[in-house]
């Protein structure tokens, strides 16, 4: 995204330091890179909504995270606000009869570009409340034009540039350079907006650093050029050419094809630059909302439109107002102290991050240089305010005590979490608490447990029903466990401390689970687990528990959305703590059960179930066994009949069936059943469930509930380096 | 299945795209007796605009929590009338599309839905989706009147 900055600030930075303006930018663009690498590594760490925000929050707690909070929100309603009078006064340069535009009421004079600003605002604020449909392919013509647009100009201005115009380089001394730099810096936040929308981002790991850092070497390349050439072409010092210097220099390059293609321009920069402000502070507020520091009424979407519209109309009045209080260079300063301040925090936020022992932090980008680059980049960052004026940090400072004054009297009752700082402190002063809390302790010799993991009511009856018949047939006990899925910003202390308002739903739950498996005359422990990870908890939860076996359900809606507990179970890389029995659920009838067999060890799992359901159930079995060829049947049926009366399955039915395709064949002869029980024969089923395999796929297309068995299995060094 | 009355089979496995939460409460009153009537089961989807590129109208994160309680609301309303429901969250550029895509993806029967009132601006903003789901569709669609009759309570 190029920022609007390099379209209208221009003149008003060479009025500051003349031609080293463009040594202004070249810093603007080093402070800004530190910075950028920090909030890479934090990116890909953490890719949430809020970005810069979520970062300070996370780490510094949320005193500093409303301060952040409240810096971001408004830095971004500054720099909207800047924006669309850029816009106004690109409106205004080229509208003949603009000098009309010109209001005055009450003692207020509203500049002509001032009246244009304001009602380019109201677009861009309604189209954003509306929702209206910004595609990617858009947003990538409009980048695609306005660096087109750039480069027509710069090659046409570098055959006219005359570098005598660049002396005096210095008119006002180079200490002018930084605080020019202040004033243009708010060219410099688009990187930060990318960070805001993480989330979004596909492949973060590798995309965020690229599309971060990349933004600010190519932006800051393209500025400082953008400024030698501006400063040798022009017939006068840029700050005499009034507010749209750009196009006046784009006249002498080019002539009036110049002119309105660089009005073109400065109309779609300041534009996307306000839509995207816009856009990134209804993420901002959504973070903030999330973290209990603003009310989620803030938050909430728009029934029709989808969107988070009180949030855009919110935000929408002040960049309204910003623009009717109309100094460009107060707002274009006040954005940029307003961001500084969350880039020195986000700076602090990392070295926090890799300071803190066991914090789960594991950034797929890690910045060279460690510390120095967050170290430069924080010193840098709140330097850089020094050079403002008065004003701007006046509001900033404003904005520290606003943020302080609102956590003090507003949030501080509200939120349910401490950073990682604050927890860092409190685990010196106290001995380390327990990550994982539970209802009741596992006993000392647990005997045979069978645990459950529940997920929603809808499986609950059938998945403990299961359990319930395994554990009696061997006097066990039944473990319930519903894994509470913690949002990741909510320390699990403080998600215990409020797990009845959290997941009331869980102690229903519970309480069902625990009739259900009472009708069974078993034995019932019911366990909350509070956890970042639903899915891969299970894994530990059965370790946790020392589950001889564990019952899942497995679907969408069991457990969240389709593909996730396949991910986890990616996650195994082979090993399964102990014998897993999957179910499909498709109604919970056992009364005639489908057993295939080809005889490895985990349709000995299998056998063990059907068991347990014939005792419980009088389910009616039925083993099956697919040859690949009539010339084989009689090699199966003999086959069939010892592994039956290995098994104990002397009274089942035993059928030999003959198919080239043979899970096809499991498909025929589950016609008429009610359950299929289906034993890995190779290792690695439940793995392959996620690839599609030919099990998954059987599983699938089945109209019956299915039961996937897999027996426990310690995985060897081989295995894991060749996946076999 | 020895049902009296004869199942309607456009009505056996129906996809019903849910919008909003008001949405989806007005869409359950006004399909879900007729579901249960016809012994069909219903597959809930939700899509989540996606930008492909650009930034989403919202969170992805703030949607999905949205979603979660569309989708916990209509399951409420199905399974109070016992009617086998499951839920799919999809992800797309183009809503119409993405639901149409889903409904080939469940081999669905049809995709029914109750259209959201709204004048010509509204629906000229949020885009016409009823019209387009219904001209764009190979499968059956069916759309079913707002229901009259009151909630029951």
């Amino acid at each position: 995204m190029i920022g609007a900055g390099i379209f209208v600030l221009p003149g008003e930075a060479a009025g500051v330091a003349g031609p080293a303006a463009a040594l202004s930018f070249l810093a603007g663009g080093i402070i800004a890179l530190f910075t950028a690498l920090s909030a890479s590594e934090l990116g890909t760490a953490m890719p949430k909504a809020g970005g810069s925000y979520y970062y300070v929050n996370h780490a510094l707690g949320p005193a500093f995270g409303s301060i952040a909070g409240w810096s971001n929100w408004m830095g971004l309603a500054f720099a909207s606000a800047f924006y669309a009078i850029g816009f106004g006064d690109y409106i205004v340069s080229w509208l003949p009869w603009a000098d009309m535009m010109q209001l005055s009421a009450l003692g207020f004079t509203l500049e002509p570009g001032q009246v244009g600003g304001l009602a380019a605002a109201a677009l861009f604020i309604g189209v954003n409340y509306v929702g209206a449909k910004e595609t990617g392919r858009l947003q990538n013509i409009i980048v695609l034009t306005l660096l087109g647009i750039l480069a027509v100009f710069l090659s046409a201005g570098m055959f006219q540039a005359d570098m005598n115009k660049m002396t005096p380089f210095a008119p006002n001394g180079m200490d002018a350079i930084l605080p020019a730099t202040a004033l243009i810096f708010v060219s410099f936040l688009g990187f930060a907006k990318i960070t805001t929308v993480a989330e979004e981002i596909k492949n973060p790991g590798r995309n965020l650093p690229l599309a971060v850092i990349g933004s600010v070497v190519i932006v800051t390349v393209i500025y400082v050029i953008t400024m030698v050439i501006l400063t040798s072409v022009a017939a006068q010092p840029l700050d005499e050419l009034g507010k749209v210097a750009v196009v006046e220099v784009g006249r002498i390059a080019l002539g009036s094809f110049g002119v309105v293609m660089l009005t073109f321009g400065g109309l779609l920069a300041t534009a996307s630059s306000a839509n995207a402000s816009i856009l990134a502070s209804s993420r901002i507020n959504f973070a903030m909302g999330r973290d209990r520091l603003v009310s989620n009424w803030l938050n909430e979407i728009h029934d029709r439109f989808a969107t988070p519209h009180r949030s855009i109309a919110l935000t929408g009045v002040l960049i309204l107002a910003f623009i009717a209080y109309g100094d460009i260079k107060v707002l274009a300063k006040a954005g940029a102290v307003l961001h500084l301040l969350v880039y020195g925090l986000l700076n602090i936020a990392l070295i926090v991050m890799r300071e803190a022992p066991d914090v789960n932090y594991d950034p797929d980008f890690r910045i060279p240089l460690y510390p120095w680059v967050p170290i430069f980049g924080a010193i840098s960052s709140f330097a850089l305010i020094a050079y403002m004026d008065p004003v701007e940090m006046g509001l900033g400072l404003g904005f520290v005590v606003l943020g302080l004054v609102w956590y003090a009297l507003y949030a501080r009752r509200k939120v349910d979490r401490q950073g990682v700082l604050n927890e860092q402190i409190l685990k010196l002063s106290e001995p380390s608490a327990p990550e994982v809390l539970r209802e009741e302790a596992p006993e000392p010799d647990p005997g045979f447990r069978v645990m459950v993991a529940l997920a929603a009511p809808k499986s609950e009856k059938q998945l403990i029903s299961i359990a319930s018949a395994l554990a009696k047939a061997k006097g066990g006990t039944v473990v319930a466990v519903h894994i509470v899925q913690v949002p990741d910003q909510t320390a699990l202390q403080a998600g215990a401390a409020s797990l009845e308002r959290l997941d009331r739903s869980s102690q229903l739950l519970m309480e069902k689970a625990k009739k259900d498996a009472e009708t069974f005359g078993v034995d019932i422990e019911t366990h909350n687990i509070l956890s970042h990870r639903r899915f891969a908890e299970i894994f530990d939860a059965a370790r946790e528990q020392r589950a001889d076996k564990v019952v899942v359900g497995w679907g969408a809606g069991s457990h969240g959305s389709r593909g996730r507990f396949e991910n986890a179970l990616d996650d195994l890389t082979g090993a399964l703590p102990c014998d897993f029995i999957v179910f499909k659920d498709r109604g919970f009838e056992p009364s005639k059960i489908l057993l295939p067999t080809a005889g490895g060890p985990d349709t000995d799992v299998g056998a063990e179930i059907v068991h347990a359901m014939e005792a419980e159930f009088d389910a009616e079995v039925t083993l099956l066994h697919v040859v690949r060829s009539e010339d084989e049947r009689a090699d199966g049926e003999a086959f069939l009949s010892k592994w039956a009366s290995k098994n104990a399955f002397d009274a089942a039915d035993k059928r030999v069936a003959v198919g080239e395709d043979a899970y096809g064949e499991i498909r025929r002869q589950a016609e008429g059943q009610t359950l299929v029980v289906l034993g890995a024969t190779e290792r690695g089923l439940l793995e392959r469930l996620s690839e599609g395999s030919g099990v998954a796929e059987l599983a699938e297309s089945l109209e019956i509930s299915v039961i996937l068995a897999e027996q426990a299995r310690p995985r060897s060094l081989k295995e894991r380096l060749f996946g076999t | 299945m020895t049902e009296q009355t004869a199942p309607d089979t456009l009505l056996q496995r129906v996809i019903v795209p849910l919008a909003s939460e008001s949405d989806a409460q007005k869409t359950c009153q006004s399909l879900l007796p007729r579901i249960e009537d016809s012994h069909g089961e219903v597959i809930f989807l939700h899509v989540i605009e996606k930008g492909g590129g650009a930034p989403d109208k919202a969170s992805v994160e703030q949607m999905e929590t949205r979603a979660e309680v569309l989708f916990d609301k209509a399951e409420a309303a199905a399974s109070a009338r016992g009617i086998p429901a499951e839920r799919r969250l999809v992800y797309g550029t183009d809503v119409v599309e993405t639901i149409l895509e889903a409904a080939q993806n469940e081999s669905a029967s049809s995709v029914a839905f109750t259209p959201r009132a709204g004048n010509r601006l509204v629906r000229w903003l949020s885009g016409d989706t009823a019209l387009r789901l219904v001209t764009e569709s190979s499968i059956p669609v069916i759309v079913f009147p707002e229901s009259a009759e009151e909630p029951d309570s």
